[in-house]
């Protein structure tokens, strides 16, 4: 796509892009919240930049990793739910309103 | 009905003093607060703590819940609200923002031999999860893990959406730096 016009140790400028304006953007650009014109220069850069590529493909298979791997659906020990239930048992006799405590 | 509004129900019916809603309540949400509290705090035992805790300010603060609030984020701000205080005098503040070209390059950015086959390893992932700091971790459960919404997460953590989209990056970051980190002192595979 894009060659690169200049480039640095650190930065490389590629489709009117530097890698550092990309890795700021990275987070936006992963969940489609670029505009239009941002999007595209953002696309060539990384069309034409294998660092920015391959870093941006490490940083969406982190955040996949968390969703899909930690996020277990039940991750709460029989034994940490029966003590919660005794102690909202034993802590709900004031009924509610008695304070926010914290809530809200 | 949606999950949202299941949650508004059960929280009206909650602060009227319906013990089967609150349970239902509790049910629904036990989990990501076990993974909030686990994150924010040293020891299963604060967890636990920060778990009963929570549930009985939501019980006790039903009433005064805004049907415009999203549930998910009031009882997750609550729980953040509890755990901080543990946090605070345990862990520290989150780390301080060093530029973010500087974080990327510990990342791996600009490494040409960066892989992410390493990252399928839920342990490693896991591990490296628990080396960052407390703020860190929080942000990454709240939006990665639970995956509120950026407006829940600042509904939820009290901070801007700005503040959010910002430290969340740099907390996806810490963990990629920390995990190629981990790599190279394991002598594993490059990432």
């Amino acid at each position: 796509m894009s060659d690169p016009v200049s480039s640095t140790p650190a930065q490389r400028l590629v489709g009117g892009l530097w890698c550092g304006d990309v890795l700021a953007g990275l987070p936006d650009y992963l969940e489609g919240r670029l505009e239009a014109p941002t999007l595209a220069a953002v696309e060539a850069h990384i069309a034409g930049c294998d660092w920015c590529a391959r870093f941006g493909g490490a940083y969406a298979s982190v955040v996949g990793a968390l969703t899909e791997q930690l996020a277990e659906p039940e991750p709460v020990g029989r034994e940490v739910a029966d003590r919660l239930d005794a102690a909202l048992d034993a802590g709900l006799d004031a009924g509610p309103g008695g304070g926010l405590d914290g809530a809200g | 009905m949606s999950d949202r509004r299941e949650d508004i129900e059960l929280i009206h019916a909650t602060a009227r003093g319906d013990r089967a809603a609150f349970s239902a309540l509790v049910g629904r949400h036990r989990a990501a607060v076990w993974r909030l509290a686990r994150a924010m705090t040293a020891s299963e035992q604060s967890a636990e703590d920060v778990l009963q805790e929570t549930f009985l300010a939501v019980y006790r603060g039903a009433s005064g819940f805004r049907s415009e609030s999203s549930p998910r984020a009031w009882i997750l701000g609550t729980a953040r609200f509890k755990a901080a205080r543990t946090w605070r005098r345990r862990a520290g503040e989150p780390a301080a923002a060093e530029p973010l070209d500087e974080l990327g390059c510990a990342a791996g950015w600009g490494d040409p031999e960066l892989a992410t086959a390493a990252l399928e390893d839920r342990d490693r992932l896991h591990a490296a999860l628990w080396r960052l700091s407390a703020g860190d971790r929080e942000v990454l459960v709240l939006r990665d893990l639970e995956q509120l919404t950026a407006p829940e997460v600042a509904q939820a953590t009290g901070l801007s959406e700005g503040a959010v989209k910002s430290r969340l990056h740099r907390a996806r970051l810490r963990l990629l730096k920390q995990l190629r980190q981990d790599l190279n002192d394991q002598g594993g595979d490059h990432v």
